[in-house]
């Protein structure tokens, strides 16, 4: 199929530009991991020495070789999903780094992203059914206003109110401090309770597009002859706004889900940061401030491959969307 | 596809999760608050010592990761200090010992120094303490150059063991690097000797001879409990000791009361932290180093002492201390000693203890000996050109900011056009190290140590060409009557030859002005009495408040159960 083969072979170039990228990007950021170290030692007032530099270089390991030579073990090591140890703790290698955060992150942001989505969208389903009327004008108004608050100062407002003044829900973290990772009812449910301010956040702050992007997307195709003609053939009405104005009017808003559900994997690093939430974005957050180069590689390589997957897979799922694109 | 039936379930799906979430959320919500909020206050059986202290831990990556050897500086957990002892403790308040695993040191010459090691103490796996755990330990920094973060083998030359004796020989005479040999953490030999790779040895298990021992490790909190075979048993009051892990939002959960001991800089201290439990919340914030203006001596004006003199004399150090750290902590003495931690060592003779205040007359005075006089309100020099200068701070230290700010506008005031640079720190050290740099604020002292103070600021040894990195006297300060004063203190031993040597280091700091001193940074302790009391305070200053040091080790074997 000449359409899937352009695709894939268009999918496989950028992936080695990606690739690439995250490999030079890294090395043009001023700055080295062993300053960031000694920042960090230095802004707890301590006195930094020479020999504290010199001992951090040697545990650091500072990379050698040409540039060439780097970037074929970088390949090579990616190949083999090996990203070496992290520059803030030599001795934990950073893919248990990301390993221990990928969870929360594909549990909370993932979760909280279809739900947008699928929320979202049926909402806008029935905005624009009912366009013009009362609760078109609600809920356009109301999820566009929680919308254009910034999910970080959202989340603060939150947090303030609901977990410092009222105590309904924990100050931040993913789980009680103490508490082991496990599967069990008990973990569970004490990480439900964790995530359900950062969950509200993404929630309110995240909807409104989607509602909105639906609602003007279904008026445009209330518009087309073929509704106006099943309209005339009798149809019922729950079939036309579903089966023929819905059906048309997701494609657009399916490509971005598709890009949205693949940034799912980046975590969010404000919202996350905010609650101090034990996700990806919060270690992104802490790789880059430290200049962890191992562990922000792995990262952004992670983001970058994801979402070109997902591309990639909604490009594909257009084929059975929408006949005209296999042409 | 979606039709209306899949759209149905996939709603009905949705909605199910939301209510289960919110469901199983509800109940555990409440006792996960009062477990975390809560937990030092639940368990208060007074004067048993039973609830668990609550210190405020390391940073999470998020998570904690279980490292507990004691060389990786960079990554170094707290609890290590309560692990691993050293021989003796140094207060980072004004040098004074407290013995540990040596009860005492002699010094036959001030390039030797003599360690009495302490008998009966016992590593946690029951195995026996002696000299050859210690000179272990000091071979293996030299075998592994990584591990050796404090630089001691670049001082030292032999280590030898008789007996509970272990001699230390340096290669020069240097009385004050005695406290970095003191200070160095002990390891088992019978457990280290073992180890493939001690620099990428993570020690997830350590045996150690302090208070404490490891009890339980999760990703977001460490627990210790007390080692019932410690040789000071008898001092340790707490039982259990817990280490959650520092978060992005700790101010809030130090307001909360979650901690027994915090460290952090909260404005308005009086209001946020004290008023909410006035009968037992305190904090003590004591100097903990000096925020010095650097300037570069390499460059015109500012190799013209005069000039220095005249900068230092229009500052008013208190307002900036106001601006910078809410008044916490006030003015710093030019002597170069943190004061009151170093008053001992006061040159008498210093005027008003060394403290410069804003004198503009004196300022205009010291300006037209360097060549510069007022003109339409601009300091300008004899082409007429007018006094500029641009200081770097580095970016996100918005305290030193604010003090930036200020120092801006008075010296604006003398007539200088000062321009103000926010690197991100990388870029700032290595313009700072390189020497291509006008004036940067950095920070000065707060060893506890006057020698390793003064040294690290004014030794022409440890200065650089510009254009060459160098870690400490980066403003390139050179003085052969400085050399030989840090010399005389690196060589004497008895208390006397100290005070001369350290007068004459206060006299040059005070005249020469090699750097100009503004206002102590603080340390900021914010402590909890309900379960424990004698916390270091300022009727109290046995050490500094900071958990991050071997004074969590000093504060855990003197405070006592409420």
């Amino acid at each position: 199929m000449p359409y899937a083969l352009r695709k894939t072979i268009q999918f496989l170039l950028t992936l080695w530009a990606a690739v690439t990228v995250n490999f030079l990007l890294p090395r043009l950021m001023p700055g080295s991991p062993t300053d960031a170290a000694l920042a960090k030692i230095a802004s707890t007032g301590q006195v930094v020495t020479d020999a504290q530099r010199r001992a951090i270089e040697l545990q650091l390991g500072s990379p050698s070789g040409s540039v060439f030579s780097q970037y074929f073990a970088y390949l090579n090591n990616v190949v083999h999903l090996q990203f070496g140890v992290s520059y803030t703790d030599p001795t934990q290698p950073v893919i248990d780094t990301i390993r221990q955060a990928l969870p929360w992150t594909l549990v909370l942001i993932g979760f909280c992203t279809i739900f947008q989505f699928v929320i979202g969208t049926l909402l806008g389903v029935l905005a624009g059914w009912r366009r013009g009327r009362g609760i078109d004008t609600t809920l356009t108004l109301s999820t566009t206003f929680a919308g254009a608050f910034p999910p970080f100062w959202a989340g603060l407002l939150l947090l303030y109110v609901f977990a410092f003044k009222f105590r309904w829900w924990p100050l931040g973290g993913g789980y009680t401090d103490g508490l082991t990772p496990s599967l069990n009812l008990t973990f569970l449910g004490d990480a439900a309770a964790h995530s359900i301010l950062p969950a509200l956040t993404l929630v309110i702050t995240g909807m409104g597009g989607w509602v909105l992007g639906m609602r003007n997307n279904m008026i445009s195709t209330l518009g087309e002859d073929y509704v106006t003609f099943a309209e005339a053939n009798g149809l019922r009405t729950r079939t036309v706004a579903l089966r023929y104005a819905a059906r048309n009017a997701l494609l657009p808003p399916l490509t971005s889900f598709g890009l949205t559900l693949a940034a799912v994997v980046g975590g969010s690093v404000l919202v996350e940061g905010v609650f101090s939430y034990p996700g990806v974005g919060l270690v992104l957050y802490r790789a880059v401030s430290n200049r962890d180069y191992p562990l922000m590689q792995a990262l952004f390589l992670i983001i970058t491959v994801t979402t070109l997957v997902a591309i990639y897979l909604v490009d594909m799922l257009y084929v059975r969307l929408d006949p005209r694109v296999r042409r | 596809m979606f039709t209306r039936k899949s759209l149905v379930r996939v709603v009905a799906l949705a909605a199910g999760l939301a209510t289960a979430a919110a469901c199983t959320a509800t109940p555990p919500t409440s006792s996960g608050v009062a477990t975390s909020s809560g937990g030092t206050a639940a368990a208060g059986s007074a004067g048993s010592g039973g609830a668990a202290l609550v210190v405020q831990g390391d940073n999470g990556n998020p998570a904690l990761v279980r490292n507990f050897n004691p060389y990786l500086v960079a990554n170094n957990l707290r609890g290590n200090f309560l692990l691993y002892e050293p021989l003796e403790v140094v207060s980072p308040i004004d040098g004074t010992y407290s013995p540990a695993l040596a009860t005492g040191n002699t010094r036959p010459s001030s390039s030797e120094v003599d360690f009495t090691l302490r008998t009966g103490v016992k590593w946690s796996d029951g195995t026996g303490f002696s000299a050859a755990d210690v000179t272990f330990t000091f071979d293996l920094l030299k075998k592994y150059p990584a591990l050796d973060a404090k630089g001691v083998w670049t001082n030292i030359s032999s280590v030898k063991a008789t007996g509970d004796k272990v001699s230390i020989t340096l290669k020069a005479a240097n009385v004050p690097f005695m406290d970095v040999i003191a200070q160095t953490p002990i390891v088992s030999k019978s457990i280290w000797e073992k180890v493939a790779d001690p620099t990428k040895y993570n020690d997830p298990n350590p045996v150690g001879t302090g208070p404490y021992v490891l009890d339980a490790f999760t990703p977001s909190q460490y627990t210790m409990k007390k080692n019932p075979t410690y040789w000071q048993a008898a001092k340790v009051a707490a039982n259990e000791v817990k280490f959650p892990m520092g978060t992005t939002n700790d101010a809030l959960s130090i307001t909360d009361g979650k901690f027994d001991w915090a460290y952090s800089f909260l404005p308005q201290v009086e209001q946020t932290f004290v008023a909410p439990d006035k009968a037992h919340r305190t904090y003590w914030f004591p100097p903990g180093g000096t925020i010095t203006l650097y300037l570069n001596l390499s460059k015109k004006p500012y190799s013209n002492v005069d000039f220095r003199k005249g900068i230092s004399e229009s500052l008013d150090r208190t307002q900036i201390a106001k601006k910078a750290v809410n008044g916490y902590l006030d003015a710093a003495s030019s002597s170069g000693l943190i004061l009151p931690n170093l008053e001992k060592w006061l040159d008498p003779s210093l005027a008003n203890r060394g403290i410069v205040t804003q004198d503009n007359a004196a300022a205009t005075a010291s300006f037209t000996k360097a060549g510069f006089k007022m003109q339409g309100g601009q300091l300008v020099d004899a082409s007429g050109k007018q006094a500029a200068m641009t200081i770097m701070v580095p970016n996100g230290f918005t305290d030193w900011q604010q003090a930036a700010q200020e120092v801006q506008q008075e010296l604006a005031k003398a007539g200088i056009k000062v321009t103000i640079d926010n690197p991100q720190y990388a870029q700032y050290t290595s313009a700072t190290q390189s020497g291509s740099f006008d004036a940067a604020f950095g920070g000065y002292g707060g060893t506890g140590n006057p020698y390793t103070d003064f040294n690290n600021a004014l030794n022409s040894k440890l200065t650089a060409k510009i254009g060459t990195a160098t870690t400490n006297n980066f403003q390139r300060f050179s003085d052969p009557a400085a050399d030989s004063a840090l010399a005389g203190l690196a060589a004497a031993t008895d208390e006397a030859g100290q005070k001369t040597a350290t007068d004459a280091l206060q006299q040059i700091m005070f005249n020469q002005v090699p750097a100009v001193l503004m206002y102590y940074g603080g340390s900021w302790g914010l402590f909890t009495s309900k379960d424990y009391t004698g916390w270091p305070s300022k009727a109290d200053p046995y050490t500094l408040p900071t958990p991050y040091n071997n004074s969590l080790w000093t504060v855990l074997t003197h405070i006592k159960a409420a």
